[in-house]
């Protein structure tokens, strides 16, 4: 039986580049951070506040998202949205985890057992 | 909002830089309000909510790591073999080194024979400390400015050339030479330059009469071992040759120096003289340890070597 911490370990790595999809998924509609962590974790995407919000920064950083302030409300909100680039991005990343899943269900398929 | 979240604010944004501060500060302090009041609404009290969601956000010094990229880590992988390895060669080497020549120059020069030993060690260990303390801390530096080593790319040229593991380090090797070095200088040197006669006049520790014979023939074992241990380096590892030639050395060394310690021929009568501590009593003390710790020092590398030529003939 293998250790609850390696099954952890091991489906953290699995799930660590699928967050930037997920956001530029949810952001092709303009969110701001909090409801954004909402979206996801309704989704079945489960992230840290602590690890989100640095990540929206830097993707801003990368030009993958723009922000705007909207001020109209109660609170100040930095609303993000995906960028063209962030689009592009995007469509890589998604062939990319099609042909993951296509390879590994050819493999399973093609395996003699 | 309370001070709590005032307070976990300033913790993180101390260690951002300036110019994105009040931005990232009026993002995250709305977030953390959502976040308050996404649990409020679930019938959590304020208070409560507020604690929990900054312990959710975790230690201050970490999320602003993550806000500006910076690195939680002394040394990274980029640097960490280069610091390995540049660290191994100078601890295996300048620290016996300096620690030798303290000891020689306090026994000689500055006629401290007692405290040598001691000032050696306690050089030996400072050396250490001070090497590992500045290349870690030049690492260190080079890891927070990203500066690129430009170490040239690993290739498989570099690989050993026997499968079998090296016995014989360079390291171990390169200590060796430097040791015997220093002592085929020291025994013209003593001759010719010590200090310790009166009124600062020069008298050489060991005694002059043995240079007909003794000292010369001292002089080749050295150089022969210093032969002895690159013939070893080439061979990679000890062979029963090796081990034979070594015994011979040792012994070659090790018997007329005993003998002549035995029958005090060994010192130069004048310099024995000059020390108190020396004509009364303290030679016999002296020539008992050394003969101890010669024997013992001969026998144990012998004994090291055939074990080392047993294992790897296997």
């Amino acid at each position: 039986m293998v250790s609850d911490d390696v099954l952890r370990t091991h489906l953290q790595e699995l799930r660590r580049g699928t967050v930037v999809m997920a956001s530029l998924v949810a952001l092709r509609q303009p969110g701001y951070g909090y409801a954004l962590l909402q979206r996801l974790s309704g989704h079945g995407f489960p992230v840290d506040a602590n690890t989100l919000y640095p990540l929206l920064r830097r993707l801003e950083e990368q030009g993958l998202l723009t922000s705007e302030w909207n001020t109209e409300e109660s609170r100040p909100r930095k609303f993000y949205r995906t960028s063209d680039a962030g689009e592009q991005v995007l469509r890589r990343l998604l062939d990319d985890l099609a042909t993951v899943q296509h390879s590994l269900a050819t493999m399973i398929e093609g395996d003699p057992q | 909002m309370t001070s709590l979240t005032d307070r976990y604010l300033a913790a993180t944004l101390r260690s951002v830089p300036t110019g994105r501060r009040e931005e990232i500060a009026t993002e995250l302090r709305a977030s953390i309000e959502d976040m308050v009041d996404g649990r409020t609404a679930e019938g959590i009290d304020a208070a409560t909510a507020e604690r929990a969601v900054l312990t959710e956000l975790g230690n201050p010094a970490k999320l602003a790591a993550r806000y500006t990229d910076r690195r939680l880590q002394l040394i990274g992988p980029q640097y960490y073999l280069a610091w390995q390895r540049l660290l191994i060669v100078l601890l295996s080497t300048v620290p016996a080194i300096v620690g030798v020549l303290v000891a020689v120059i306090q026994a000689t020069v500055v006629d401290n024979p007692a405290g040598a030993i001691g000032d050696g060690v306690v050089a030996t260990f400072n050396v250490a400390v001070q090497i590992g303390f500045w290349v870690t801390f030049v690492f260190a530096v080079m890891e927070r400015l990203g500066t690129p080593l430009n170490l040239p790319e690993w290739s498989v040229d570099q690989l050993p050339e026997g499968p079998v593991e090296r016995d014989v380090s360079l390291t171990d090797v390169c200590a060796s030479i430097v040791f015997l070095g220093l002592f085929i200088v020291f025994l013209p040197w003593q001759q010719f330059q010590s200090v310790v006669g009166p009124d600062g006049g020069r008298l050489p520790i060991l005694d002059p009469a043995l240079w007909t014979f003794w000292l010369p023939l001292l002089l080749v074992v050295l150089v022969a071992s210093i032969g002895l241990e690159i013939a070893k380096y080439r061979a990679r590892r000890w062979t029963w040759w090796l081990v034979g030639v070594n015994a011979v050395l040792n012994l070659a060394y090790a018997v007329p120096v005993v003998w002549l310690l035995i029958n005090d021929r060994l010192l130069n009568p004048e310099f024995v003289g000059q020390f108190a501590w020396l004509r009364e009593g303290g030679l016999d003390t002296i020539t008992r340890i050394s003969v101890v710790v010669i024997v013992a020092i001969a026998i144990w590398d012998v004994v090291d070597s055939a074990v080392k030529a047993h294992r790897a003939a296997r």
